[in-house]
C-alpha cells in the first residue's frame, strides 16, 4: 500500500476515535476525509487484495492453468454472490476480504496437508513445527471468520433491520 | 563430538547433555571412531537441512498471510470510519445508531 493511502487510513482511524469520543469537530473533519479519500482508498486496498489472490491461485494451482482457471471462476462466481444486487463500496471491499480470506483458508489447508502426505517414513514432521502451521492457519481461519462477521454486520446497520450471523463448519470425516 | 588423534590413533568422543552439565562420552577408536564420526555429521547435516526446509515452509506459509492481513486492517478501518461518520457508535461491542440531541 502507498505511503499516502497509509498516512490517509491512520487519519481516519484517530479522527474516527475522536468522533466516536464525542468530539464535533473530528466528526466533521471524518467526513471530509471519508468523502475524499475513501474511494482511492477501497480502490487500493481491493488492488492489494486482488494481487494477494493471484498469487494464492498461483501456489494452489502449481502451473496447472485448469485449476488455475477454475479457481478464477469460482472466485468470480464468489464475488458476485456476495455482493449480490447493487453493492455499496464498502461491500464491495467487504466482499473481496471474505473471498480473499476463504482462499487463504483453502491453500494453507492444501499446503498442510501436502506435508502428510509425503513419506512418513523419510521424515516427521516435529510438533512445533505442526504447532506453528496451526497457528498461521488458525489465524487465516479467524480473519476470515471476522470477515464474514463485518460484512453482515455493515449490511444489518445498512439496512437497519436485524441479521442472525451463523458461521458454518464442515468437518471432513475419514 | 570430537574426533581426537593421539599418539597416532583415532578416539571418537560424543557430547552427552545431562542436565546442566555435558559429559564427553567415549565411543569408539581406530576405523569404528572415523565411520561414527562421518555418520553424526552426516545425520547433523540432515537436521539442519531439515530444520532449513521446514523454516522456509513457515516463511512461505507468512509470506502467503501478510497482503491479506495489510487488506485486512485497511478495510477494518475503513468500516470504523463509515460507520462513525453514518451517526454509529460502538456500545458494549456492538454497533449502534447514536441517538439524536
Amino acid at each position: 500500500m502507498s505511503e499516502d493511502a497509509r498516512d490517509r487510513l491512520t487519519e481516519l482511524r484517530a479522527l474516527s476515535e475522536k468522533a466516536e469520543a464525542g468530539d464535533k469537530e473530528a466528526r466533521k473533519e471524518l467526513r471530509q476525509l471519508v468523502r475524499a479519500s475513501s474511494p482511492e482508498v477501497i480502490a487500493e486496498a481491493s488492488g492489494i487484495a486482488r494481487r494477494a489472490e493471484w498469487m494464492l491461485v498461483k501456489t494452489i494451482s502449481a502451473g496447472k492453468p485448469l485449476m488455475e482457471e477454475a479457481l478464477q471462476e469460482r472466485m468470480h462466481q464468489m464475488r458476485s454472490q456476495i455482493a449480490g444486487e447493487n453493492p455499496s463500496p464498502l461491500e464491495v471491499l467487504l466482499t473481496e476480504r471474505v473471498v480473499a480470506g476463504w482462499l487463504l483458508v483453502e491453500v494453507l489447508e492444501d499446503l498442510i496437508a501436502a506435508q502428510y502426505q509425503r513419506d512418513v517414513t523419510a521424515h516427521r514432521v516435529p510438533p512445533t513445527h505442526v504447532i506453528q502451521q496451526s497457528r498461521i492457519l488458525e489465524s487465516a481461519t479467524r480473519r476470515y471468520f471476522a470477515a464474514i462477521r463485518e460484512l453482515a454486520r455493515v449490511r444489518k446497520l445498512q439496512a437497519g433491520t436485524p441479521v442472525q450471523v451463523n458461521t458454518q463448519v464442515n468437518i471432513l470425516q475419514g | 563430538m570430537t574426533l581426537e588423534r593421539r599418539n597416532g590413533r583415532l578416539y571418537y568422543y560424543r557430547s552427552v547433555r545431562a542436565g546442566e552439565k555435558v559429559r564427553k562420552v567415549y565411543v569408539g577408536a581406530g576405523e569404528f571412531a572415523r565411520i561414527c564420526s562421518e555418520t553424526d555429521i552426516l545425520q547433523r547435516t540432515g537436521r539442519r537441512a531439515q530444520r532449513e526446509r521446514e523454516r522456509a515452509e513457515l516463511e512461505r506459509l507468512e509470506g502467503l498471510l501478510a497482503p491479506l492481513e495489510e487488506f485486512s486492517e485497511a478495510a477494518k478501518v475503513l468500516v470504523i470510519a463509515h460507520l462513525v461518520d453514518g451517526g454509529y457508535r460502538k456500545r458494549k461491542g456492538e454497533w449502534r445508531r447514536a441517538r439524536r440531541a
